[in-house]
């Protein structure tokens, strides 16, 4: 059957746009994440009529199909777990024209997330979604993963970027959703399409939504002697009706790990440091500046530190972008985790990452989006040392179970894939998950786009009419 | 439970806890009974009309279950009066930025409808601001998805799917909502195009025209507040003067790209006659005045072509029956329709009201 699928996409794309040599598919196994699994063959469309194509050809033999950007996911959502397809969108990266009056543009999945932002610097806008991949990035994995960054405080993550997509349907068809004028009429698929991880459909067009460039930017640097302190000021200023555009937390070890890596200038004798940055008109950032500032000295700030000019802000953000790159320097692997709690669960939650840490003998280097409440405690270690992945495999339960006690949830940013997809019934009862299965049912009744992710097997548990699948725990 | 005498119409009755709503929906799936939702009734005009053997109230469900302040996030029964729920949070200095004259309208019904406040320029619609929702789809099952939580990708966003879902996946009993500080100071600020105050002002919450002039709403630290008021140079008044929504017999909203937004409302200022309030920025006028059926199509005609459409929010009968409530169904209808008998089998909870007759 897969002989047959790969000799229709060869005469679909060319021999030089399909790939089935092991080494390749091998490449083409895994993402930023942890998890592998080697898809069957590895094609490279280049418009939407090609993806319709493929998508139709691969229902057509029964054979998964699972699309991916630059890889830089974390929650292994674009790693083959079944006989698939593996659709790499990054030669589909034409960037539409600018509209700015309705403050819009069409992006290419395969468009890179700063490569959109630095076109539309001329325009004076951004596209605000800022993962710290945002280099490498894709707009298509930005919407797949309904992805985050810092300055989504304020903003808001990609799902409130994304004012219209075309959609390659399971069943080959395409459809848009969504459009320049505002609620469309209807059920908004738009909602259920951002952050499906190529589950419900393969997204081929992104209309984004442009954010103007603030006039002025207010960059703080805060370092404290406990991280309790730091948590402090984020939730003071919260309190005190300031929403700033980003605070950005990270604990003695890592910005030890961030100094010698990027040389940002954080002082590594600091518990922790946090980086609030504010946006907008010039006499609100100063005035809110000034705000965040006494809160900062109220909390025994040992040093606050403004951004004089443009260029001492890029390196403050340099250095809280490297925090992962910074990594690879301490240990040969390391696994990023992703969780959120509530953000007034902060200091109780870092408490308890740093017990878990202890208990597992598993180092953990911390960087959040303490603002949101959003935690990334980093795991180094030596695959080579026997038992050791063990370890991490149950600190990093524990990590999820602790969140999940405090009122979070199993990730804020990054996704389930096949990660954390056996982790849903510690947030969703039966009858929950079960509504879940049954949005994929709609868009994808025979489960062929991206299987295996998100939902664990047996979901759809209220369907006793139809036979569960093999392994499934119902 | 109680059973409400009712004007002439459908019984209703007003479930008190999401258990009882649970268990009338699915006897009244078993028995094939139609049922009408209904928060504050003040959306009650939206879509095709259909004769429901039953009302179902949320006025029952009122409760504001939890309030974090600090985390910026409160949980409500659907059924509570959006008035109620903003006096509680400016206690605290905080708003949901739900619309502004709810009149009687609930949350539950805010969310069911899809409407947004007029501050959405600013805050973004209300689908940006729903963390979670609870629903009892029309078997009667509780499903809850979404968090507690202000940033969250754990499954599938079914609390912004909920928003504009007109009962469609099942009745809205409860939700989480993102809340945002009251601002130190707010402006309201009279001025002669609302175009050029919309370029020249940076991120005011709204820029709206209405029959009677243009105004830009500001809000943020007094100093800024002060500083964009003096630069637009307009009639300041202290505080918010928000308009009141259009209302009358016939009531619609016209949703274009924000850069088409000028033509429609010239059209409608050309017409005389109309009561209207159009976002700029935003791309939504909203009017109400009397109308011939070939004007509502014509305008219709113009926004789809332009890519967005015309929704009567209340029409009398004889209008309805020479304008569609819609017009043309979304693309996406297989799929809309798929879910829809997903969520509710047996389609009770307001049946073929949607678009498509869904």
């Amino acid at each position: 059957m897969l002989q047959m699928l790969e000799s229709d996409l060869r005469d679909l794309l060319g021999d030089d746009r399909v790939l089935s040599d092991p080494l390749e598919r091998y490449v083409f196994s895994k993402d930023a994440g942890i998890d592998r699994g080697e898809p069957s063959l590895v094609v490279f469309p280049h418009n939407t009529a090609e993806v319709a194509a493929v998508v139709k050809s691969a229902k057509k033999h029964g054979t998964a199909v699972i699309p991916r950007g630059a890889g830089t996911g974390l929650a292994g959502g674009t790693v083959a777990t079944t006989p698939a397809v593996l659709m790499v969108v990054t030669r589909m990266n034409r960037i539409g024209e600018v509209s700015v009056e309705d403050r819009c543009v069409w992006a290419q999945p395969g468009v890179v997330n700063l490569d959109l932002t630095k076109h539309l610097t001329s325009f004076g806008f951004h596209f605000a979604p800022d993962p710290s991949s945002q280099s490498a990035c894709t707009i298509g994995g930005n919407v797949a993963n309904n992805s985050g960054g810092p300055h989504c405080l304020a903003e808001g993550t990609t799902a409130n970027h994304v004012l219209a997509l075309e959609v390659v349907a399971s069943d080959g068809e395409v459809f848009i959703v969504g459009g320049a004028a505002p609620d469309p009429i209807g059920l908004d698929l738009r909602a259920v399409l951002v952050g499906s991880e190529g589950t419900l459909g393969i997204v081929t067009d992104v209309l984004v939504k442009l954010t103007p460039n603030p006039p002025a930017v207010g960059t703080l640097l805060l370092a404290f002697e406990r991280v309790a302190e730091a948590a402090a000021v984020v939730s003071e200023v919260i309190a005190a009706g300031v929403v700033p555009a980003a605070l950005e937390m990270m604990d003695q070890a890592m910005v030890e790990a961030v100094e010698r890596f990027a040389r940002a200038g954080f002082p590594t004798e600091a518990g922790a440091v946090l980086i609030a940055e504010v946006t907008g008109h010039p006499m609100a950032v100063e005035a809110e500046s000034r705000l965040i500032r006494g809160i900062a000295e109220r909390n025994r700030a040992v040093i606050i530190r403004a951004a004089a000019d443009e260029a001492e802000r890029d390196d403050i953000w340099r250095g809280r972008k490297a925090a992962f790159g910074a990594i690879a320097q301490m240990k040969p692997d390391y696994y990023l985790h992703d969780t959120v709690v509530p953000r007034t669960k902060l200091v109780e939650a870092i408490e308890s990452v740093y017990e878990i840490s202890r208990r597992h003998d598993i180092p953990m280097l911390n960087v959040f989006h303490a603002g949101d409440g959003n935690l990334h405690p980093l795991m180094t270690f030596d695959a080579s040392e026997p038992g050791v992945r063990e370890r991490v495999a149950a600190a990093g339960e524990d990590l999820i179970e602790m969140c999940v006690k405090l009122g979070g949830a199993l990730s804020g940013e990054h996704g389930i894939g096949v990660e954390k997809r056996d982790f849903m019934p510690l947030v969703f009862n039966e009858t929950d998950l079960d509504a879940q299965a049954r949005i994929r049912e709609a868009f994808d009744p025979d489960g062929l786009l991206n299987p295996n992710k998100i939902l664990p097997e047996g979901s759809r548990c209220f369907d006793f009419g139809r036979p569960p699948p093999e392994g499934a725990w119902v | 439970m109680r059973a409400v005498p009712a004007p002439p119409g459908p019984p209703q009755v007003v479930p008190e806890t999401v258990g009882e709503a649970a268990g009338l929906l699915a006897d009244a799936s078993a028995a094939g009974t139609r049922i009408r939702v209904r928060g504050g009734g003040t959306q009650q005009g939206l879509g095709y009309p259909f004769s429901p053997d039953l009302e179902v109230c949320t006025a029952g469900l009122r409760k504001i279950t939890a309030w974090e302040p600090e985390d910026l996030t409160v949980a409500v029964e659907a059924g509570l009066p959006i008035r109620e729920l903003e006096d509680v949070l400016a206690e605290r200095g905080q708003t949901a930025a739900l619309t502004e004259r709810p009149g009687a309208g609930t949350v539950g019904g805010a969310l069911a409808a899809g409407r947004s406040g007029w501050r959405r320029f600013r805050y973004g619609p209300l689908r940006d601001r729903v963390l979670e929702v609870t629903l009892v789809t029309g078997d009667g099952r509780t499903v809850t998805a979404g968090g507690r939580l202000v940033k969250n990708v754990t499954g599938y966003d079914l609390p912004r799917l909920a928003v504009g879902s007109l009962g469609s996946l099942g009745l809205i009993a409860q939700v989480c909502l993102k809340l945002w500080p009251l601002p130190m100071a707010r402006a309201t600020v009279g001025v002669s195009s609302a175009e050029e105050a919309l370029s020249r002002s940076y991120r005011p919450l709204a820029v709206l025209e209405t029959e009677r002039g243009a105004s830009v709403f500001l809000s943020g630290t007094p100093e800024e507040v002060e500083g964009q008021s003096a630069a637009l140079g307009g009639e300041v008044s202290e505080g918010w003067d928000w308009p009141d929504p259009p209302a009358g017999p016939l009531r619609f909203s016209v949703r274009t790209p924000p850069s088409r937004l000028r033509s429609i409302v010239n059209r409608l200022r050309a017409a005389a006659g109309f009561a209207y309030v159009a976002q700029f920025g935003v791309g939504e006028v909203t009017a109400a005045g009397r109308a011939e059926p070939d004007f509502l199509n014509g305008l219709r005609a113009q926004a789809e072509a332009d890519g967005g459409c015309l929704a009567l929010l209340e029409a009398p009968d004889e209008l309805r029956e020479r304008v569609d409530p819609w017009g043309t169904p979304p693309a996406s209808l297989p799929i809309q329709r798929k879910l829809v008998s997903l969520f509710d089998p047996d389609r009770i909870l307001n049946p073929g009201v949607l678009p498509g007759g869904l």
